[in-house]
């Protein structure tokens, strides 16, 4: 380890490295505007000087920018000499010639970089009165706001948005003193991760524009670690709360990216930061309603909707009991439909009460089998699921009928840094340090290998080296002739116009050092997952090294639901069946719905089925929807970031999130509304005494630790709620959190005493550990002197590194079981009807939950169907046509999009997407396409 | 900067064609031209300039259409052209005269008077620099040096440089240019 000399002191330090992000991790202030840990240096703003010296007898020195600058052993630096300091600040005086005075209406304030590291120069006077240039800023969508005047130039937001992640339309306009961030024309910024640009940009020009419409300063939020629920890549957040308007309940107002370095880094996606807003929606559940027995209006609701009025939670709680009793009584059955998007304790909970034989997993008996295919395939010991930093290292790479950029957006983006390892590699043979990210990126070497298989075009084409685009069976053929290729065999089957294409990917694979395989449960295609299983065990054995596989689920807890839910025939598509012969013994039925939407699961004629037979159907939810309007019991249930829980993310990670706020109205965890219900059971036996008995988000990680072994790392996952340091819990406000008492003062000007978190040692106050360093609960990310999120250095092994306060989670410990050989699906010949529907994400429009919030809203596209450029020809259809599609028993009207990727006779469909959810559930499938007559209003 | 040195830089367009600067469609001699210049270069993204000078010199001005229908001819983001466009000071993204005056304001010239000398144009021409006079035939552009210095202060007008400067020989290019723009409309 070379040894270097600052302002006198001696270090050890890394090699490799630049002295500016040296300095930063040994501690030592040094201001910075350009450098960023993933993005490395490109010595633009002239931030970073420090002295360099020759040697021992060289005391005048030269300045150096520190970013730029390689660690040289026995190297000699000043970062505090007295010309390096008045360099830094003349810099800052410079950039401050054109910045506004604007920081109290600045929503930067407070937590800006730029403040920082002007108060960190000591540049605290204004010499300069004359005239600043003033931008026009531009509308860049519902997500983003602009304020072009504070910008200092740095480059930093289009080194992100273009160079990181791939995006085209943000771009360095104009130059000298007139240099301009923003698109060509106004508009919505199109990439998807378009929000990062809020916490790259180190002043305040991005903002985040949701924010916006109910800001406060960061020091007024309330916050804790929390895991995003938008997707199971598990992406770790720091969602920011305060009391409303009202000054009562807290609200939600912001999320932002909480660093974990194995899985989302530096950067969330955009359905991760603006989808948050879902919790304060219209939709949202605070109360428990029970549907209203008079018949009154119920002539004007669809589909057996019914009316609901609130009532008191005492009053339905009891009326919970009063089943759970008949229930223990043998005189009803209960019947629980667990959820991928609730937390484990909350399936393992209902799973409990109603009995494992009662538990449905709240999924389709396809999406179920999808899942333990995942499970089973994840427990190869020939299969590693790998992690970002590991994704991002590949040096080949095949999707197999993943569309990731959509259903694992941040892995998408893990994929694209992976592109330019050749380029890395290129770098590294002429020594050119990985940190000069212009001089590595100038390197011509080719873009690493990237193969892409999926229905139609991806986001990732622009880095893809091959594509390869065809109906589910096509790509698991191709999938299998790849395996086959690679294990030295001769494929069976595979076109020859794709053969040769095959051969080359096989080859690329084969005779790279870290090939990574991605394929997952959005093609929902088992026949998908076993070749890309076949393909990466082939790879691996060819290796004699683990391969890397990373299949993606579709929800947040998508693979918790699957260890509790093993058996394939617990899907919703067996439930009509179950309650039928049920309903022969004369039985009632009681139907527990748990924080699940069936009709984005089950085609709509089984949901009504379900509701039908249901002779009592209670809900716990977040939002109204179809299934809530269909319930007898609605009880608000709380969402993420109001509770605490436990998920298991798509690489088998579990991961604790903690309540940021209490949820407001009568709002509370489903399993707490559960355990309620049994604690008022008149009905008294062992099994309902224990689910009383849980008091503690705690007692529930023991249970699961002790039902499910393989699950035992859920008890270990975080401190519990009786845990101390030096007598204290952690603190959920910072210290200057303001107006605690004042708050309350138009009723009571006595201080409150703070709500007690039961399930956490966290607290709703002030009181308590603030420092990042001393426990990973501590979300706020703040240094002294460090204000904004470029604090996190001071909190991590090294820059780059783990968090020294590890976050973590911990990998479930699931028994090895060896995979069976999966030979390819011989088709069934025969003449097939209409067209295929294959599922199509979207990053705005597939998550349910997300799709809830008004900004997300605004920008989901309007219902489409991808249609082939000749089938649309054939057919006389012409883009925005209006079509029809009837599948099973469901239609659902579409506006035409002609594609010239989807294959021949199929049909995209958006997955998901509001007013159109039975396309989701039934696609791949077949499916007729009607056209619509416009309505002419002419007489004909 | 070293394309100012280059003397074919600002092709002042022929005026007697018709105004084509908002059409969205380039010519076919518009594309034959890129193509040419496209054969000395690696990919598409670095003719960006040439293209955009091409489309200049047959249109006076690149406008919004222009940017776009090269964005879409050579398969670049618009945004990126913008970037070239908008940092290169001789393209130009808002209509110019027919006359387009780079004007020197860098240190030699300044030495020796410009200063006195644009204040003559200005006041003759009654604008100010950026802007085109009211009988659309000149624009005054300022730029930094012209690589003359010894001949200060300079100007060029469109590809012809003027040298050693002073308010008569700024009068005489002025009502010369005048006339002849004269001439050419009542022809
Ligand atoms: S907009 Fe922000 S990130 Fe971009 S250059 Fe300006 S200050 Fe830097
Ligand atoms: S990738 Fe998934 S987990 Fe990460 S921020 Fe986006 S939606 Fe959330
Ligand atoms: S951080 Fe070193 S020059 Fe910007
Ligand atoms: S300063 Fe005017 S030509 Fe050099």
């Amino acid at each position: 380890m070379p040894t270097i000399t600052i302002d006198g002191d001696d270090y050890e330090v890394e090699e490799g490295q630049n002295l500016l992000s040296t300095c930063l991790s040994l501690g030592i202030d040094l201001p910075y505007f350009c450098w960023h840990p993933a993005m490395g240096s490109v010595g633009a703003c002239r931030q970073c000087a420090v002295i360099e010296y020759k040697d021992a007898e060289d005391h005048r020195g030269r300045l150096v920018m520190s970013c730029m600058t390689p660690i040289k052993d026995g190297g000699l630096y000043s970062v505090t000499a007295e010309q390096a300091r008045e360099f830094r600040g003349s810099i800052i005086e410079d950039l401050m010639t054109n910045h506004p005075h604007d920081c109290p209406v600045c929503e930067e304030g407070g937590e800006c970089h730029l403040q920082d590291m002007t108060e960190m120069t000591g540049h605290t006077n204004r010499r300069y009165r004359g005239t600043k240039r003033t931008h026009r800023n531009q509308y860049l969508g519902p997500f983003i706001n602009h304020e072009m005047n504070r910008c200092i130039a740095c480059y930093r937001c289009t080194r992100f948005y273009r160079d990181y992640a791939g995006g085209t339309d943000l771009q360095a306009l104009g130059r000298n003193n007139q240099v301009y961030f923003g698109r060509q024309q106004e508009g919505v910024l199109e990439n998807g991760f378009s929000g990062n640009l809020v916490e790259v940009c180190p002043t305040g020009v991005f903002t985040d524009k949701t924010f916006s419409k109910h800001y406060v300063r960061k020091w007024d939020l309330q916050t804790a670690p929390s895991i995003c629920e938008h997707c199971a890549v598990g992406c770790n957040t720091a969602p920011g709360a305060r009391e409303g308007w009202d000054g009562k309940d807290q609200m939600l107002r912001r999320v932002i990216n909480l660093y974990h370095r194995e899985i989302n880094g530096y950067f969330l996606c955009d359905r991760g930061r603006f989808g948050y807003d879902y919790v304060n929606c219209d939709a949202r559940l605070k109360a428990v309603l029970a549907a209203r027995t008079d018949t009154l209006i119920e002539s004007t609701a669809a589909r057996g909707e019914r009316i609901h009025g609130e009532i008191p939670p005492r009053e339905a709680v009891e009326r919970l009991a009063q089943t759970l009793a008949q229930a223990q009584k043998g005189q009803r059955r209960l019947i629980g439909i667990g959820s991928p998007r609730a937390s484990l304790e909350n399936n393992f909970a209902l799973r409990q009460l109603v009995g494992p034989d009662n538990f449905y997993a709240g999924l389709a008996e396809r999406d179920l089998h999808l899942l333990h295919l995942v499970d089973a395939i994840q427990r190869d010991p020939r299969i590693h699921s790998p992690t970002t930093p590991e994704i991002e290292s590949a040096d080949a790479i095949l999707i197999l009928g993943e569309d990731i950029s959509n259903t694992a957006p941040r892995v998408g983006l893990a994929v694209r840094q992976a592109a330019r390892n050749r380029q890395r590699r290129q770098a590294r043979e002429l020594k050119i340090p990985q940190w000069q990210d212009a001089s590595v990126r100038q390197l011509d070497g080719d873009p690493s290998p990237i193969a892409v298989a999926g229905f139609e075009d991806s986001g990732l084409d622009d880095i893809a080296s091959s594509r390869f685009h065809g109906t589910p069976e096509e790509i698991a053929a191709f999938g299998h002739a790849l395996a086959q290729l690679i294990a030295g065999k001769q494929p069976a089957e595979v076109s020859p116009e794709y053969l040769e294409m095959a051969q080359q990917i096989s080859e690329t694979l084969s005779a790279s050092e870290r090939p990574l395989v991605i394929s997952g449960c959005g093609c929902r295609s088992g026949e998908i997952l076993q070749a890309a299983a076949q393909l990466a065990t082939a790879l691996a054995d060819r290796n004699s090294n683990p391969c890397a596989l990373y299949l993606t689920c579709l929800e947040v807890n998508s693979l918790g639901l699957a260890q509790l839910c093993t058996d394939g025939k617990k899907a919703l598509d067996h439930l009509p069946g179950a309650l039928r012969t049920e309903g022969e013994a004369k039985n009632p039925s009681s139907v527990i719905v748990l924080e699940n939407e069936l009709c984005r699961r089950v085609d709509t004629a089984t949901a009504d089925e379900i509701f039908s037979l249901a002779d009592e159907l209670i809900v716990l939810d977040l939002l109204h929807n179809l299934t809530t309007r269909r319930a007898d019991l609605v009880f608000p249930a709380a969402a993420t970031v109001e509770s605490q829980g436990t998920v298991i993310n798509s690489n088998g990670l579990a991961q604790c999130f903690y309540a940021v706020y209490e949820g407001p109205g009568f709002i509370q965890e489903s399993w707490r509304w559960l355990a309620d219900a049994a604690a008022f059971c008149p009905e008294s036996n062992a099994l309902i005494s224990t689910i009383a008995d849980w008091k503690h988000c705690h007692d529930l990680n023991q249970a699961i630790a002790e039902a499910f072994p393989e699950l035992e790392v859920v008890a270990e996952l975080g401190p519990d709620e009786d845990f101390r340091i030096d007598g204290l819990e952690v603190a959920r406000q910072s210290h200057r959190y303001s107006g605690r008492t004042a708050i309350y003062a138009d009723k009571s000007v006595a201080e409150h005493k703070p709500v007690k978190d039961p399930d956490a040692p966290l607290v709703f106050s002030m009181e308590g550990i603030q420092d990042p360093d001393k426990s990973p609960l501590q979300a706020n990310i703040w240094s002294p002197g460090w204000n904004s999120n470029q604090a996190l250095h001071k909190f991590l092994q090294g820059i780059g590194g783990k968090r020294r306060c590890g976050n973590g989670g911990r990998k479930i410990q699931r028994a090895s079981r060896s995979l069976p050989d999966w030979k390819p699906a011989v088709q069934p010949a025969g003449e097939a009807e209409g067209f295929l529907l294959l599922p199509i994400y979207r990053m705005f429009g597939s998550g349910e939950l997300s799709a809830m919030a008004p900004a997300i809203a605004s920008v989901i596209a309007q219902p489409f169907v991808l249609i082939n450029r000749h089938d649309a020809k054939r057919l006389d259809i012409d883009a925005g046509d209006p079509l029809e599609i009837t599948v099973g028993g469901d239609r659902c009207q579409l506006i035409a999009e002609i594609s010239d990727s989807i294959p021949f006779g199929s049909l995209g469909v958006p997955y998901g997407f509001p007013q159109v959810e039975p396309l989701g559930t039934e696609a791949p499938a077949r499916g007729q396409l009607h056209l619509l007559q416009l309505e002419t209003g002419g007489d004909q | 900067m070293s394309s100012v040195f280059e003397p074919e830089v600002v092709e002042v367009m022929d005026f007697s064609k018709a105004d084509r600067s908002t059409e969205t469609q380039l010519s076919a001699e518009e594309k034959r031209e890129i193509d040419a210049e496209f054969s000395h270069y690696e990919d598409k993204a670095s003719v960006g300039l040439e293209a955009l000078r091409i489309v200049q010199k047959h249109r006076g001005w690149i406008s919004d259409q222009s940017l776009q229908a090269v964005s879409d001819y050579l398969d670049i983001p618009s945004a990126q052209l913008e970037g070239v466009a908008t940092f290169f000071q001789l393209i130009f993204r808002q209509p110019v005269g027919k006359e387009v005056i780079l004007f020197c304001k860098s240190a030699s010239c300044w030495i020796m008077g410009c200063a006195r000398l644009q204040a003559r144009i200005e006041q003759k021409l009654q604008i100010a620099p950026g802007q085109t006079s009211g009988d659309g035939i000149f624009t005054l552009l300022e730029t930094p040096c012209l690589g003359d210095c010894d001949k200060a202060p300079v100007m060029m007008v469109g590809e012809e440089m003027h040298r050693n400067l002073t308010e008569q020989s700024i009068d005489e290019i002025i009502d010369n240019k005048k006339r002849r723009h004269a001439d050419e409309s009542t022809d």
